[in-house]
């Protein structure tokens, strides 16, 4: 009898423990990280895990609303920048703590900003603040009133401080006190990041309940995309937050309201010949590439509705010019996407000499028009979009062979050794600013992918972006900066250095037991909002 | 003689280790791609922080002062830092070890398990149903890569150490069935038989001290077949591991990392290889 007993209250302990154990796991967000994150100091982020974490845990002066691509407060109720573009004052929040419990205070700003701006860190968030050689300096106003001033201009100010995460100039935490929605509870090297919810997170919601709803969150690092997508298939992830289109539409057939196409993002694939001057490729391969109008044919002879149709099964737009549609204030709308025009890229080829032979182009000096193009192996929509354009080629007598390399070898190909012909690859863009390309259309930049780190512009075309691109990130005025750069957008598309091929949708998946979650196209698309997001138990979803 | 024995393999097991890691830091450096870093292609970078990006990597430019310097720091214990996960390297093994010590080691001794008991049940048995089933189901493992037994593992959502039991498996059977059938071949085992021994009797008096050294050498070399295992096993399971982080160190070209965990594979493969040849030494001493 007593045996008994003791077996019940054993059995009913363990319910009960077990009960606990599962209502605290209720409100946990999961979803995966594709990469170990690289650091957990705001300051020194250059991955994409990092950067999760950073947007998650980091509280910034002021966020970018992912949804409105507005710039709303955060711990700075308002801002002011100078007229001249070199300073920017902030009023901050009073009362706010961070999550050990330290106070927030303007010293703490002028703490991350002379840490961020340290020239031996190399912040890649520090370095887009660089406009000038000159130093930053913090000047506090007041407990809660700060000034930062910058030796040059900086456009778009305002807008690199969401990037800011702020640090405690006195805690003796430091990176692991923060200011954001979530704090670092534990993290499993290679396995897992727990984020706890931050008890001193400032942000309360329109009824007054403090934010965030989550209790925690669980970033399961996980560098196959394979299981991701079975895991979330299994119910043991929450979201997914950028998917390909292949397992999209996988997901799609078995559970339709799990996944969200958001329309075109900022993300673009594009192709581009090589025309640096001492790459080893033959001479008159080089001048193929360097002729205008080859590339411009080649362009008119690739089908982007097609890639669109086929590759991404819809879910991409034709491409039109360096700026995604989806970028509604920088996008020039008088450009088109190039229609798939086969003819006129014969005519246009004929007008420079090349003639057609047994179905066979060659150029003036009888040589077959060959060449390769190489992109990096594991990116299936790469690799199914350079099948398409050697499809799309070998109709106006073009051959091309597609090469796929690993991605340190692709870099060292395009970069260092300069040792390919053509190459497809896509560009991840972050910044709704066209100042953040600054390193691509420069002639002398390194990213200058057709030609880069050029001593002096090599053509009128490369000289007169060089002068545009200056003009927009040294002005002020918007309607100014978006003439020049539209001009920009206008000379890419005439001299074709970039073919652009698409603009992928931002596709994402995302548990019906997740409440709030309205997937964007800017990055983190599902979890922009992540203080305002939350669970469902398995039982209600299922309603 | 045995101390004189384990001391010689210790010497050599030191030196091989040692020009294992120098021959991998001279192979890295041939392998395309050595050389790039794809942060120093990120568009916000300015051109002070790349140049102190490829400066940061000029120490690895020439293999012997890289080496040299490696060591030294390594007498130290100091292993470097990996470049594509910006931790200590000696954090990152000491971090990892214990997830394919257990992946593998438990996947090792199932492995074994299931191979013995099966080689053992035919040999003793002798029937033909099970010599048929070992065959075919060591053959259809044989010929399944390691990949699609972890892939198969994932479907199945079946722990790691599983397909790698199933990697290590046939290797084991088809060299221990062997063994066993040369062995119960001899004639002193037909004559055993013949005077009426039991079969329990005549396989631990007769025939194991004939084919047990042999078996002891198979299990060092199966130690390396499953670390070996391990890099699919845990790349595709997403095991946190020396086999993640191996596979992770050879795509993103990590010399600090892929150096030491050389090393450290050859160390531990060397450590069972030799452990083995010890313990048959020891048996055969003792028999004499």
């Amino acid at each position: 009898m007593i045996c008994r007993r003791i077996f019940l209250r054993i059995l009913i302990t363990l319910s009960l423990l077990a009960a606990i154990a599962s209502a605290q796991n209720a409100n946990e967000l999961r979803f995966c990280l594709r990469a170990e994150p690289k650091t957990f100091d705001p300051a020194k982020v250059d991955d994409d895990a990092s950067l999760a974490i950073r947007y998650l845990t980091g509280g910034v002066l002021v966020r970018v609303n992912r949804q409105t691509q507005a710039l709303e407060p955060g711990l700075a109720e308002s801002w002011k920048a100078s007229k001249d573009g070199r300073e920017i004052t902030f009023k901050l929040r009073s009362g706010v703590r961070f999550s050990d419990g330290t106070a927030f205070s303007a010293v703490d700003v002028a703490y991350t900003v002379s840490r961020l701006m340290d020239p031996a860190l190399h912040s890649s968030t520090g370095d887009a603040f660089r406009s000038g050689n000159g130093t930053v300096a913090t000047r506090i106003l007041g407990p809660n009133h700060i000034s930062v001033t910058f030796s040059a201009p900086v456009i778009g100010i305002a807008a690199l401080f969401d990037q800011v995460g702020i640090m405690s100039s006195l805690s003796p935490k430091k990176e692991a006190a923060v200011l954001g929605p979530f704090m670092v509870s534990e993290y499993k090297p290679g396995s897992s990041v727990l984020l706890k919810r931050n008890p001193n997170y400032w942000k309360k919601d329109a009824q007054g309940r403090p934010l965030p709803y989550l209790d925690s969150i669980r970033l399961d690092i996980q560098p196959n995309r394979d299981v991701e997508a079975l895991r979330f298939r299994r119910g043991e992830l929450d979201l997914i937050n950028s998917i390909d289109t292949e397992y999209y539409d996988r997901l799609a057939a078995s559970s339709p309201s799990a996944v969200h196409d958001a329309g075109a993002s900022l993300d673009s694939e594009f192709l581009w010949f090589n025309q640096v001057a001492n790459a080893p490729i033959p001479e008159y391969k080089r001048n193929w590439f360097r002729s205008t109008n080859f590339r411009r044919a080649v362009s008119e002879a690739i089908n982007r509705a097609d890639l669109s149709r086929v590759v991404f099964n819809g879910h991409a737009q034709p491409g039109v010019g360096p700026v995604s549609p989806a970028n509604k204030f920088w996008f020039n709308s008088k450009l088109r996407a190039q229609s798939y025009a086969p003819d006129a890229a014969l005519q246009r080829l004929q007008a420079d000499g090349f003639t057609r032979q047994n179905g066979s182009l060659r150029d003036k000096g009888g040589n077959a028009v060959e060449f390769s193009i190489v992109t990096n192996a594991g990116n299936k929509s790469r690799e199914r979009m350079a099948v398409m354009i050697q499809e799309d080629l070998g109709k106006i007598g073009i051959k091309v062979n597609v090469v796929t390399l690993d991605f340190p070898s692709l870099l060292e190909r395009i970069a260092q050794k300069f040792n390919y012909e053509a190459a497809v690859l896509g560009f991840q863009n972050v910044d709704l600013d066209p100042n953040g390309q600054m390193n691509i259309w420069l002639s002398s930049a390194e990213d200058h992918a057709w030609n880069p780190q050029q001593k002096s512009p090599e053509t009128a075309w490369e000289a007169e972006i060089d002068r545009l691109m200056r003009a927009q990130a040294s002005g002020m005025d918007p309607k100014k900066r978006k003439a020049a750069f539209d001009r920009v957008q206008e000379i890419v598309v005439e001299q074709a250095p970039f073919l652009y091929l698409v603009n992928k949708d931002a596709l994402s998946a995302v548990s019906t037991s997740v409440e709030g979650a309205t997937p964007v196209i800017l990055s983190p698309q599902t979890y922009w909002n992540a203080e305002r997001l939350t669970l469902r138990s398995n039982a209600q979803a299922s309603r | 003689m045995l101390l004189w024995r384990i001391g010689r393999h210790l010497l050599s097991i030191a030196g091989i280790v040692l020009l294992g890691g120098l021959i991998s830091a001279t192979l890295v450096r041939f392998a395309p791609g050595f050389d790039t870093d794809e942060h120093q292609f990120d568009p916000h970078l300015s051109a002070e922080s790349v140049r102190a990006l490829q400066e940061s990597r000029s120490g690895e430019h020439n293999v012997l002062r890289y080496y040299t310097s490696y060591l030294q720091g390594a007498l130290h214990g100091d292993l470097g830092v990996s470049h594509a996960l910006g931790q200590p390297v000696r954090t990152l093994l000491r971090d990892r070890w214990p997830v394919t010590l257990k992946v593998a080691g438990i996947g090792l001794l199932m492995g074994w398990l299931l191979a013995t008991a099966l080689a053992f049940a035919v040999s003793l048995t002798r029937f033909a149903a099970y010599e048929i089933l070992g065959t075919t189901v060591s053959g259809a493992f044989l010929c399944i890569p390691a990949a699609v037994l972890a892939l198969l593992s994932v479907i199945f959502n079946a722990p790691g150490y599983l397909a790698i039991a199933f990697i290590v498996f046939p290797k084991i059977y088809r060299y221990t069935r062997n063994l066993l059938a040369k062995a119960y071949g001899m004639p002193h085992i037909t004559a055993a038989r013949a005077r009426g021994l039991g079969e329990l009797r005549i396989l631990f008096w007769h025939v194991l001290p004939v084919a047990g050294p042999q078996m002891i050498a198979l299990a060092g070399i199966t130690v390396s077949i499953a670390l070996g295992a391990s890099i699919p096993v845990e790349s595709l399971c997403g095991l946190p591991g020396i086999g993640q982080l191996a596979w992770q160190a050879a795509l993103a070209r990590d010399l600090p990392l892929l150096v030491n965990l050389t090393a450290l594979v050859t160390l531990v493969t060397l450590l069972a290889n030799s452990s083995a040849d010890v313990i048959v030494y020891m048996v055969r001493s003792r028999e004499a």
